[in-house]
C-alpha cells in the first residue's frame, strides 16, 4: 500500500492578541500532521484557543494581532510566510477551506441558495457566474439538497438544510483539507447525526481531510482518526482516538472524559473545578496543574516537555513519567 | 414549597405570514399549533426537539416578543396574550431571555460592563457601586475569570463560548422569575455545560425561578430538568418527567431522538449512524394527521388521516400517537 501523504504539518505555530491588558497568547506552539483521507479532531474548552487556531491556519487574523510565528506547510510548501497576494491565490479556499463556528447563522439573508454556494467561486477565484452556477449545481447533489431548495432564501431553510449549504460552500472551491469549527453543536441530535453521516460520505468519497473542531468528546468520535486535546493554548496531548478513549494520559483528558454524559448510564459527571486559565498570566508549569486532581510538586514549577506514552501517542503531562 | 401553578399556556398557535407577491393570497407557516402546558412555580422543562419544530418561536411568544395568533398565555393568573408592548414592561422585569444565536445577541460596540448595566440601569436599579458589585458577581458566576480580563472586552474579542456566558449573565442579573434559555450551552464543552447547568439549576432553587429550557442535548439534561417535552413540527408529542421520559420513551420520534444520541466510541467513524431520513416537515402544508408519519416506521393508516389526541398513557405521561390510543 502506498503510504498516506502529508498533506499539512504545523511547526511550533503560535498567535498572539493585543489587549487593554497585554498580550494574550491563543495559540501556543502548536505542532502536528495531517495525512491525506485523515480526520484531526481538535477538542478543548471553550475559550482554549480552538477557533483562532482555525482561522490562524486560513492566515484570517483579527486586526488586534500581536505577533505571529511558526511554520505551516501545505503539500510540504511553507505558506505562513508566503506573499498574501499568493496566499490568497494557491492557497486559502483552493486548497483548504473552512465551515466557520456559526456560519450557518450568518449565511447572507438575501441571496438565494445557489448564489450562497457559487459565491465562494466569484469572490474568491474570480470565476464568472455561469460556470460558478454549474459548479454549485453539482454540489447540491453531492451535499443532498434537493434541486428544487437551489432557489431558497435562508429563512426558507431548516438549520440541517443551511448546514449543508455552508458545507457545500467550503468544498466548492475543490480543497483538499477542510477545516469544520463546530460544525453540528447548534443542531439538534438527529440533524446532527445526518451531517456526521455527510461529512463521512463525503470525506470517502473525495478522499477529503479534516481538521474537526468540537468541544464534544463524543461526537469527535463520529470522524476521528487522531484527536488533539487543546489547552490553554497549547496542544497537551495527540493519539489515535482508539488509544484516546481508553488510554489517556494527561490529567486534563481524564477529568474532560469523566465530565462527559452519556445517555446509557446514569454515571455522575464531574465538572473540572476551577476555571480556564488567563491567557494573558498563564500558570506556571504545567497550565493544567491549578485544576488538576494528579496535580504533583514538579507540575507547578517546570513545564512538562512534550513526553511519548505510546506510538502515535504524545502528552504534555509528568504522570507516569520518572523525574526527580 | 409553593406548588402554585407560574405559567399556563393554552392552545397557543403562533403563525408566520408569508407572500410570494403581493397578488397571491397569504400563506402560513404554522410554527407553533396548538399547544398547553402549565408550569409550576420553581419548576423547570425541558423542551427538546428538531431544529425548525418551532421551540425558539414557543420560547419567543411567551415572552411576547412574538404576537400569538391564537391561544392564551397566563402568568401568575395575570392574561398576557394581548397586553400592548406599554402594559408589559413589567412582564419584562420577570422574565428573562438567554437566546440562542450569541453571535447576533451583544451590541457590539458595548463593552462587557455595559452590557450587563444596561438592564440595571433601564430598570433604575443600585447606585453605580452597587451596580458593579453586582456586574462583577454576575460574570464570576458564570466563569468569566479573572474578571478583569473581561470586563473591558468588546464582544468580538470573546471566544464563542465566553459570549453565551455574557448573555447568560445578563439574563440572570435582574433574577427573574421565569428564565427562558434557548440553547445556553450547545458552544460550552461538557465540563463547562455541567457547571453552568448546575449554577442555572441552584439559581433556580435558591431564587425559586422556574425555567424553560430549550435544548437538544439529552443527554445532558437528565439531571437538570423535572420536565422532559418532546416538540415535533409545532405540537408537543410527548411531556413526562424526565426519568420517566428516559427510560420509558413512547413516542416513535422520541424513541428515535434518543438513538440518535452518540456515546464516545472509536468505532463510529467506520459506521453510518441509523437516522430517520426526510427533512422535517414544510410547516405551511403539514402533513395530515400525525405530522410524523411520513418518516414513522409504524405508521398505520389512521396515521394518515387523523391528528392524534393527547392522552396520559401513565400518570402525569403524556403522548400523541395513535399506537397509544384505545380508539
Ligand atoms: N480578537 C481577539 N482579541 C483578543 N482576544 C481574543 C480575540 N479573539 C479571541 N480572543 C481570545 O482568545 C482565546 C481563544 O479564543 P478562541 O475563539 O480561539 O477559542 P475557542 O477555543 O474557539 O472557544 P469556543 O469553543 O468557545 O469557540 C479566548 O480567550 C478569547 O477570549
Ligand atoms: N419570522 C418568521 N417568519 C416566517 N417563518 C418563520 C419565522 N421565524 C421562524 N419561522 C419558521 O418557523 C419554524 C419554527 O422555527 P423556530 O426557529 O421556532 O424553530 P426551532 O425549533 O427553534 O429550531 P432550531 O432548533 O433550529 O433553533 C421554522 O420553519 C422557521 O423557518
Ligand atoms: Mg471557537
Ligand atoms: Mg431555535
Amino acid at each position: 500500500m502506498r503510504e498516506k501523504e502529508t498533506v499539512l504539518r504545523l511547526n511550533n505555530f503560535s498567535l498572539t492578541y493585543k489587549t487593554q491588558k497585554g498580550p494574550l497568547q491563543a495559540v501556543r506552539n502548536v505542532s502536528f500532521e495531517l495525512k491525506e483521507g485523515e480526520t484531526l479532531a481538535i477538542v478543548g474548552e471553550s475559550g482554549c484557543g480552538k477557533s483562532s487556531l482555525a482561522r490562524g491556519i486560513l492566515r484570517l487574523f483579527p486586526r488586534n494581532l500581536e505577533k505571529v510565528s511558526g511554520e505551516i506547510y501545505m503539500d510540504g510548501q511553507e505558506v505562513l510566510s508566503m506573499k498574501e497576494e499568493d496566499f490568497r491565490k494557491n492557497v486559502r479556499w483552493t486548497k483548504i477551506s473552512m465551515v466557520f463556528q456559526g456560519a450557518m447563522n450568518s449565511l447572507n439573508p438575501i441571496l438565494k441558495t445557489i448564489q450562497q454556494i457559487s459565491e465562494p467561486l466569484i469572490i474568491h477565484m474570480g470565476m464568472d457566474k455561469i460556470s460558478a452556477y454549474n459548479r454549485a449545481k453539482e454540489l447540491l447533489s453531492l451535499v443532498g439538497i434537493p434541486e428544487s431548495f437551489a432557489e431558497r432564501y435562508p429563512f426558507e431553510l431548516s438549520g440541517g438544510m443551511k448546514q449543508r449549504v455552508v458545507i457545500a460552500m467550503a468544498l466548492v472551491t475543490h480543497p483538499k483539507v477542510v477545516i469544520l469549527d463546530e460544525p453540528t453543536s447548534a443542531l439538534d441530535v438527529i440533524t446532527q447525526a445526518n451531517i456526521m453521516n455527510l461529512l463521512k460520505l463525503l470525506k470517502k468519497e473525495l478522499n477529503l481531510s479534516y481538521i474537526f473542531i468540537t468541544h464534544d468528546i463524543a461526537t469527535a468520535s463520529e470522524l476521528a482518526d487522531n484527536i488533539a486535546v487543546m489547552y490553554a493554548g497549547e496542544i497537551v496531548e495527540i493519539s489515535p482516538s482508539e488509544v484516546f478513549y481508553s488510554k489517556p494520559a494527561h490529567g486534563y483528558t481524564m477529568m474532560l472524559l469523566d465530565s462527559v454524559p452519556t445517555l446509557k448510564t446514569t454515571k455522575k459527571l464531574k465538572s473540572i473545578p476551577g476555571s480556564p486559565p488567563s491567557l494573558i498570566n498563564p500558570p506556571t508549569g504545567c497550565r493544567f496543574h491549578p485544576r488538576c486532581q494528579y496535580v504533583m510538586d514538579i507540575c507547578k514549577k517546570k513545564e512538562p516537555p512534550m513526553f511519548q506514552k505510546g506510538e502515535n501517542h504524545y502528552a504534555k503531562c509528568y504522570i507516569g513519567e520518572s523525574h526527580e | 414549597m409553593n406548588n402554585s401553578i407560574l405559567l399556563k399556556i393554552e392552545n397557543l398557535k403562533v403563525w408566520f405570514e408569508i407572500r410570494k407577491n403581493i397578488l397571491t393570497p397569504p400563506m402560513y407557516v404554522k410554527a407553533v399549533d396548538g399547544i398547553s402546558f402549565d408550569l409550576k412555580k420553581g419548576e423547570s422543562i425541558s423542551l427538546v426537539g428538531e431544529s425548525g419544530s418551532g421551540k425558539t418561536t414557543l420560547g419567543r411568544t411567551i415572552l411576547r416578543l412574538y404576537e400569538p395568533t391564537d391561544g392564551n398565555i397566563i402568568f401568575e393568573d395575570k392574561d398576557i396574550t394581548k397586553l400592548d408592548f406599554k402594559s408589559l414592561s413589567w412582564y419584562r422585569k420577570e422574565t428573562g431571555f438567554i437566546q440562542q444565536d450569541p453571535f447576533g445577541a451583544l451590541a457590539p460596540h458595548f463593552t462587557i460592563y455595559k452590557i450587563l448595566e444596561e438592564p440595571l440601569l433601564i430598570n433604575k436599579i443600585g447606585t453605580p457601586a452597587e451596580r458593579r458589585d453586582m456586574i462583577l458577581k454576575a460574570l464570576e458566576e458564570v466563569k468569566l475569570t479573572p474578571v478583569s480580563d473581561f470586563i473591558g472586552k468588546y464582544p468580538h474579542m470573546l471566544s464563542g463560548g465566553q459570549m453565551q456566558r455574557v448573555v447568560i449573565a445578563r439574563a440572570l442579573i435582574m433574577r427573574p422569575k421565569l428564565v427562558i434559555a434557548d440553547e445556553p450551552v450547545s458552544m460550552l464543552d461538557a465540563s463547562v455545560r455541567i457547571e453552568i447547568l448546575d449554577l442555572l439549576r441552584d439559581l433556580q432553587e435558591k431564587h425559586h425561578m422556574s425555567m424553560i429550557y430549550i435544548t437538544h442535548d439529552l443527554a445532558t439534561v437528565r439531571a437538570f430538568t423535572n420536565w422532559i417535552f418532546i416538540m415535533y413540527a409545532g405540537n408537543l408529542v410527548e411531556r413526562a418527567k424526565t426519568e420517566e421520559l428516559i427510560e420509558n420513551p413512547l413516542h416513535p420520534y422520541t424513541k428515535a431522538l434518543l438513538e440518535a444520541i452518540p456515546d464516545p466510541d472509536p468505532e463510529n467513524r467506520r459506521r453510518m449512524r441509523k437516522v430517520p431520513e426526510g427533512e422535517p416537515p414544510n410547516l405551511i402544508n403539514p402533513p395530515t394527521g400525525c405530522r410524523f408519519h411520513p418518516r414513522c416506521q409504524y405508521v398505520m393508516d389512521i396515521c394518515k388521516e387523523a391528528i392524534p389526541e393527547d392522552i396520559e398513557v401513565e400518570k402525569e405521561h403524556w403522548v400523541r400517537c395513535w399506537l397509544y390510543s384505545k380508539g
